[in-house]
């Protein structure tokens, strides 16, 4: 470290104190590589602010030295969007230590949060209210509610409640400046000039640092059926779908798609993994019903799952469904969720993969996947496709896995390639790049190839103009 | 006008050169000089505001709407968009010291495409409001923007707007209500961000910084709107009740017993529907009853009736029997044919123009959170009848959004010049009281020329800093509705 830095390193310290700075080397690893580990990144100082104040702080020192900083939650990112580049001018300001439940208004129906409050921590404290937070996600139990809302998070409960922009009522942003923005309503409606929030919302940490957020709550949900559905095709899952919002009364909280491939995957990988159904299908679903009615034993309607029931013995009879279980217990809709929830930590476990988190209408993804299957298979005939997602929002995360034995390097020799024939694909749908996950650093050049130059001039435009220093997470989403 | 000065917006004129230009894009039939023939354009619709502007040009398509703000943008001449003109706060009016031209949406009204599988429509701006929710429902789709102007309202305004309206509780704001946008940039490029994606996370919101903007920041020309089921089995009720503390206990157990069917909750006093009553003909009461508070309760499933199995009807009936009861419903009548269903809305949606017919007034449009909405309206009506003792009240409302419109008529016989003078000392005794309340001053309308003063008095200097950085660096020369939402220095 040059002399200057050390200094400079003394001054973060002035303001965070010795348990706010990670010097030891082997500490300070996982805060520069991302979860996937396809980048390793070197940084002057890891810091963790444990008070607004203190981000404040940090931004104001960082600001007048001009030295970048690259905002973290839990680090479960895909994109790269958290991770430091090479250059080691760069600080990871890292929110954890900002992981208080500051209120939870029962019949206001919101709670306000510090960034760095773990999303499962967030649904335990709504659960214990009575109450729903529904974003819901594979990392649930390790990222922090500020990423979820700097990548504007998606998630299995989409389709019900919308992405984490929807579940958003206010903000508290540390400008590129060190301002602090406060924008902590808990208004429903506020008409009051720019919409800041949905701004910083999906930024990526790009134009500021999310520091705190007044959340949406629901009421929790009193009756839920779940069921683990064997369907012919991807077309039949869509047509499933369809019908069953009318069925359900509008009481679809989830609809996940997944192939045969990704349960092998997961069955492989995950222990104590078992296949709910006896026979080998191509294409599974995965259906959730929830209502905050609670099911009424007296009464002769019955409850979620005996409509289900009603509704997949219908389907069935249509050719729309093969076979089917529908749990019959917390845990049985647990070890479903666990088949769902754990292809990306199995496909991590296999080896060698690309990801392709992308939208398309919800009425093209049959055609979609056809075409999207064959152009991958073209590009590497060996390679494994895993496609999975989310049916009702048109998202697929549409992967390929490397040919067994292939090492990274060799694999991604390749990468390009399929990637361009799955994106050009997609756009050609009209679809998008990254539905859920964001750019990051690893989208970059994909979104400026796909973006028109005025969509990437605005953004440029409002980049430079909220941090002209380019100090907030610089590289990330656009180059400048 | 309001008592506020006038900012500082750009003067460049429209020359002969000019209007040639602009002549050569737009055609003879896209431009009104006539003086007569510009007033509607340049007054606002209650009649209060008045601005100039040299010329009105009605372009009849995104093109012609980008070859227009291209020649105004190359001799930096101010534009100010308009689409219904039925804004209340004076967002699409001219300052009168505008020296530039009115763009009117209004010809550039068809609906482009309507997607019944993929539950969306792409309409031009310039479309009305009604004719879309019309467009929909032939397609057995439903839109939600629901409110009292949608006869004449267009949805590029909607949107500029961010508005509100009936159904917000169940389907949100005008934003959360699109999936995609065309805007006109301030230099004239056409930003094409028409997707039809309920899933996009590719880089910064745009679409949500021109919605809301008022027309500041670019022009909305087209847009991808989202349609849901259409409703099959709709029950509306009108209900007195206790008191608005009942308002908000109704509202919150009624979710469930509808089993989340609750489509609209409006509150409304007594003198606000006697208002209604009194000055739009063929309006009923719905209800005679002579207590203080009603609501106006709509349920709506889109799953149909089955013969035999219970309705929305049912349910509404056996809840507000049980809510008797309980003693927060004194009386209540449910609609039985759609003609009475509506009257009731006639008699909340005519608000506005009752208040026009009624005289001077005064009106605010007002966010808090819930729970706090009748201690709000206590204290408002006492500090504001403490400064005039005889204004009127008739506070109404959409009670699930926290959104009241504090409204008044002005003491009978009062003038308006003479009301006017007290406007400045009730406003700021409303606007503190909502702040201290963490409550928002504009939660429907927007800000326009109206609330100009007060977003800058209310808000933090980072917050506006933060909004004229945005517009400076999007629309550098100042020429996208100039001297509305925010006054530059």
């Amino acid at each position: 470290m040059t002399a200057n830095a050390s200094v400079f390193v003394e001054k973060l310290r002035s303001v965070v104190g010795d348990k706010g700075l990670v010097t030891d080397a082997r500490a300070r690893h996982p805060y520069l590589t991302d979860w996937r580990e396809n980048y390793l990144g070197t940084a002057l100082a890891v810091v963790r602010p444990a008070t607004t104040e203190e981000v404040a702080a940090v931004v104001k020192v960082c600001a007048a030295e001009k030295v970048a900083i690259v905002p973290q939650g839990g680090n479960t990112g895909f994109m790269g969007g958290a991770t430091p580049d090479e250059s080691g001018r760069e600080i990871v300001l890292s929110l954890a230590r900002m992981s208080r439940i500051l209120e939870v208004d029962t019949i206001g129906y919101s709670m306000t949060v510090e960034a760095g409050v773990v999303l499962k921590t967030i649904q335990e404290e709504a659960a214990a209210h009575d109450r729903l937070f529904p974003l819901s996600l594979a990392a649930e139990g390790s990222c922090t509610i500020g990423g979820n809302l700097s990548t504007n998070a998606g998630g299995v409960q989409v389709l019900h409640y919308g992405n984490a922009r929807q579940l958003v009522l206010g903000l508290e942003v540390v400008t590129p400046a060190g301002d602090i923005w406060n924008g902590l309503r808990a208004l429903k409606k506020d008409n009051t000039g720019y919409d800041l929030r949905d701004l910083y919302l999906g930024a990526e940490g790009t134009l500021g640092i999310i520091t705190k957020a007044v959340l949406k709550l629901w009421p929790k949900a009193k009756d839920v059926a779940t069921s683990w559905i064997a369907v012919p095709t991807p077309d039949a899952a869509v047509e499933l779908l369809s019908g069953a919002h009318a069925a359900s009364e509008d009481n679809v909280t989830s609809c996940e798609l997944m192939s045969r491939q990704g349960i092998d995957l997961v069955l492989k990988h995950l222990p104590g993994a078992a296949d709910p159904l006896t026979d080998r299908h191509d294409w599974y679903v995965l259906l959730e019903w929830s209502s905050t009615r609670a099911r009424r034993e007296a009464g002769n309607e019955g409850g979620l799952t005996e409509k289900m029931e009603g509704y997949l013995g219908e389907a069935m009879e249509k050719g729309l469904v093969l076979d089917a279980a529908i749990a019959q217990n917390e845990a049985q809709a647990r070890a479903f969720w666990a088949l769902r929830e754990n292809h990306s930590e199995a496909q991590k476990r296999e080896g060698p993969s690309l990801k392709h988190d992308i939208s398309v209408a919800v009425s093209r993804i049959p055609s979609f996947m056809r075409e999207g299957l064959a152009a991958m298979k073209k590009v590497l005939p060996e390679g494994r496709p895993v496609p999975f997602g989310h049916v009702g929002d048109g998202n697929l995360h549409f992967n390929c896995q490397a040919p067994a034995g292939w090492d990274k390097a060799r694999f991604m020799k390749h990468g390009d390639a399929i990637s361009r024939a799955v994106y050009d694909l997609v756009v050609s749908y009209g679809g998008s790049i990254s539905a859920e996950h964001g750019i990051g650093r690893l989208k970059v050049d994909e979104l400026a190839h796909y973006r028109s130059k005025i969509e990437l001039d605005v953004m440029r435009t409002l980049k430079r103009a909220l941090d002209p220093q380019n100090i907030m997470n610089p590289g990330k989403i656009v180059r400048v | 006008m309001p008592d506020t000065a006038i900012p500082a917006i750009p003067t460049a004129p429209v020359t002969p050169a000019v209007l040639d230009s602009l002549r050569a894009i737009v055609g003879e039939k896209g431009l009104i000089l006539d003086e007569q023939d510009k007033q509607p354009f340049v007054t606002d619709w209650r009649g209060s505001l008045v601005g100039t502007a040299a010329v009105v040009v009605r372009p009849a398509n995104t093109d012609e709407v980008s070859g227009v703000v291209k020649v105004c943008h190359d001799s930096g001449i101010a534009i100010v968009p308009q689409g219904g003109n039925t804004g209340l706060m004076g967002g699409a009016t001219p300052w009168p010291t505008h020296q530039g031209i009115l763009l009117s949406l209004g010809r550039m009204n068809h609906v482009l495409n309507v997607d019944a599988v993929g539950y969306s429509m792409t309409v031009e701006a310039g479309c009305v409001l009604q004719t879309l929710q019309e467009a929909a429902a032939s397609h057995d789709r439903f839109f939600p923007l629901s409110l009292g102007a949608q006869g004449s309202c267009m949805i590029g305004g909607n949107l500029s707007t961010n508005a509100g309206g009936v159904q917000v509780l169940r389907y949100g704001n005008a934003r959360n209500l699109v999936m995609g946008l065309e805007v006109v940039l301030p230099n004239g490029d056409i930003w094409d961000g028409l997707r039809s994606l309920k899933k996009d996370n590719t880089g910064y919101d745009l679409k949500h910084l021109f919605m809301g903007a008022e027309g500041t920041l670019g022009i909305i020309t087209k847009a991808v709107l989202k349609l849901w089921p259409a409703p099959k089995d709709v029950c509306t009720a009108w209900l007195a009740i206790r008191d608005p503390q009942a308002a908000i206990e109704i509202l919150s157990e009624a979710h469930a017993a509808s089993e989340d069917n609750v489509g609209s909750c409006e509150l409304m006093s007594r003198t606000c529907t006697d208002m209604v009553l009194r000055h739009l003909p063929g309006t009923q009461d719905p209800l005679k009853a002579g207590t203080p508070w009603y609501l106006l309760l709509e349920w709506s499933s889109s799953r149909l009736r089955k013969d035999g199995a219970e309705g929305m009807s049912e349910k509404m009936e056996q809840f507000l029997a049980e809510q008797m009861e309980a003693g927060r419903v004194l009386d209540a009548v449910i609609a039985q044919t759609e003609a009475q269903s509506r009257n009731m809305w006639r008699i909340r949606e005519g608000v506005a123009e009752a208040s026009r017919a009624e005289g001077p007034g005064l009106s605010y449009d007002i966010s808090v959170s819930i729970s706090k909405i009748p201690e709000f309206i206590d204290k408002g009506i006492k500090a504001t009848l403490d400064i005039l003792p005889t204004i009127r009240p008739y506070p109404l409302g959409h009670i699930g959004d926290g959104n009241i419109h504090f409204s008044f008529m002005g003491p009978r016989g009062m003038d308006r010049e003479t009301l006017k003078q007290y406007s400045p000392a009730i406003t700021r005794a409303v606007n503190d009281l909502i702040t201290s309340m963490a409550g928002s001053i504009s939660a429907e309308h927007g800000i326009g020329i109206e609330k100009l003063d007060e977003l800058a008095h209310y808000r933090s200097r980072i917050e506006l800093d933060t909004m004229r950085t945005i517009k400076r660096a999007l629309d550098p020369k100042n020429i996208m509705n100039p001297g509305k939402v925010l006054r530059l220095s």
